[in-house]
């Protein structure tokens, strides 16, 4: 239960600031476009500055595995991807 | 003795799944359990009889209480289940003590994240989610003059869009720099920004909710950017699953809160079920769990719990998330990633973007359709599409949600066949358009 509790608390505050990361990022790709708000706060700053960027820094399949490496319905039994097919006739 | 199945939850996952068992088991006891008066209406719909554009909540109801006895499914009315029992196979039943089923199915729907500031008890705050209590805020509604929505989720939008319809001096509070930040990109909400500005509306983002201000009666908001005087307020927070009930009766909860379950939406407990906005299902790309989906979602979700729980075999797929709403005066909409969830994750991406048409460009109410597109570096298969429009935006995201799941590349789409017809659609699809931009622009960047 605790890990249940503990993977809640880390996927809602990761998902949140690596969001708001992204909404930074975007805000200087697209000019005109409204950045977010100033972080408040070290917990905050250290979410943003120290966190995300971390993520960021490392390989996509290394992030990959890590995000799936935590409880949830995506380690139960679920079909894999459709593969293609010849045609129908 | 027939074969009994409970269900706890009477929305789209618990009706889907009461007609899920009675497909797979005709002769099977179903159960229903249901808090509210009534069962078998669209939620959904809610905002728009608010906003007008629908002229009553009779057209909201799919079905009448008479068609669920006539085709053996018991739906108690007003009636909470307090417990579960997975040892003894009951639930407890206020006013019914424990009820026995052989399977049960867990269709607990959601509830509103609470604001978590001050005020939270004043009258004059509307949650959006029971037809009868919709009813009651709409004749409200009649004498508000300006109206506070928190958060520009997609009910919060949807909410902002028809209060501004229906007259009211609408303002929309969000923390995040635009509307629907969490899913969609700033260039496709644009539009829908300039069209609120259009309708009246009044949207500070970058704004946190403080507090809800009054004597008994709401009559202000507190935001960081000061107090924003109303006579009502949609709390519109998100959506956060109801699985109370399932973690106290042992279910393992995943990550997102929601009830872990498999493809056949069997819970980590055997004979147990879990369908809709209570669980959580496998993104089709990422496999990362999502949760709080669509109706439809939660429907096809409740059908397949309901056909394994009376004894047959059906499958549910990990989820590709075709969605679609009109804000405003657009109507916007997309498949699984757009740039914003891709950087947010991570997810290495190039682009092919288009403005196109609906109709050919002569015929009369053309529309224009912006289409976004994601792929993966390299094999250029699409991994998800953003759109904003005023037409044919819901048909291109269900099209798209295929594309993403079958793999197809910017290849595949800049080459594919479309309908012409005048009235219906152009002779360039902007999908097809889209697609060959981003080409075009891998090539001038060599990068094909």
């Amino acid at each position: 239960m605790a890990r249940t509790s503990f993977s809640r608390w880390l996927r809602e505050n990761s998902q949140h600031y690596l969001m708001v990361g992204a909404h930074e990022q975007l805000a200087k790709r697209y000019p005109g476009t409204r950045g977010p708000r100033r972080p408040h706060g070290p917990l905050e700053l250290a979410w943003l500055r120290v966190f995300a960027p971390v993520y960021r820094a490392l390989p996509w399949p290394l992030r990959h595995r890590i995000l799936r490496a935590m409880p949830g319905s995506h380690r139960q039994t679920w079909a894999p991807p459709p593969e293609r097919r010849e045609p129908a006739v | 003795m027939p074969h009994k199945t409970v269900i706890i939850g009477g929305g789209a996952a618990g009706l889907g799944s009461a007609g899920g068992v009675k497909a797979a088991n005709p002769d099977a006891e179903v159960v229903v359990y249901t808090e509210f008066e009534d069962v078998a209406y669209s939620p959904c719909g809610i905002p728009y009889v608010h906003g007008q554009e629908i002229p009553d909540f009779e057209r909201l109801f799919l079905a009448t209480k008479e068609q669920y006895v006539q085709v053996g499914i018991d739906v108690h009315y007003e009636t909470t289940v307090t417990g579960i029992d997975t040892a003894a196979r009951t639930v407890q039943v206020a006013g019914e003590g424990a009820v026995g089923y052989d399977t049960l199915i867990v269709a607990t729907g959601f509830e509103y994240a609470d604001p978590g500031v001050p005020g939270g008890e004043l009258e004059g705050l509307y949650y959006v989610k029971n037809i009868r209590a919709a009813m009651e805020w709409d004749k409200v509604l009649d004498s508000v003059k300006r109206a506070v929505v928190v958060h520009a989720t997609p009910l919060g939008v949807e909410m902002t869009t028809s209060l501004a319809h229906r007259g009211i001096e609408t303002h929309l509070i969000d923390p995040h720099p635009w509307p629907l930040a969490d899913m969609a990109d700033p260039d496709i909400m644009a539009p829908v920004e300039e069209s609120w500005r259009e309708l009246g509306v009044v949207a500070h983002f970058n704004t946190t909710l403080q507090g809800f201000v009054g004597q008994g009666h709401v009559n202000a908001v507190a935001t960081s950017d000061g107090e924003l005087p109303c006579d009502l307020v949609v709390v519109a927070t998100h959506k956060t699953p109801n699985a109370r009930l399932a973690a106290a009766a042992g279910l393992k909860i995943g990550s997102t809160g929601g009830i872990i379950v498999d493809e056949r939406m069997a819970t980590s407990v055997p004979g147990v079920y879990a369908a809709g906005d209570a669980v959580e299902v496998p993104h089709g790309l990422t496999r990362v769990p999502l949760q709080g989906l669509t109706g439809s979602h939660a429907y096809a979700q409740g059908k397949t719990a309901g056909v394994n729980a009376g004894g047959g075999t059906r499958a549910y797929k990990a989820v590709y998330v075709p969605w679609g709403t009109p804000a405003g005066k657009w109507i916007i909409g997309g498949a699984s990633f757009g740039e914003t969830t891709a950087t947010a994750l991570g997810i290495p991406y190039v682009l092919g973007q288009a403005q196109g048409i609906s109709r050919a460009r002569y015929y009369p109410g053309v529309k224009p359709v912006k289409v976004k597109l994601l792929a993966e570096p390299g094999s250029l298969r699409l991994i998800g599409a953003q759109m904003v429009g005023q037409e044919g935006i819901k048909e291109r995201a269900d099209f798209l949600a295929m594309a993403v799941k079958h793999g197809f590349t910017f290849h595949d789409l800049s080459t594919m066949e479309n309908v012409y017809s005048p009235a219906i659609g152009a002779l360039n699809e902007p999908i097809v358009v889209a697609a060959t931009n981003g080409l075009d622009e891998l090539r001038k960047a060599g990068k094909l």
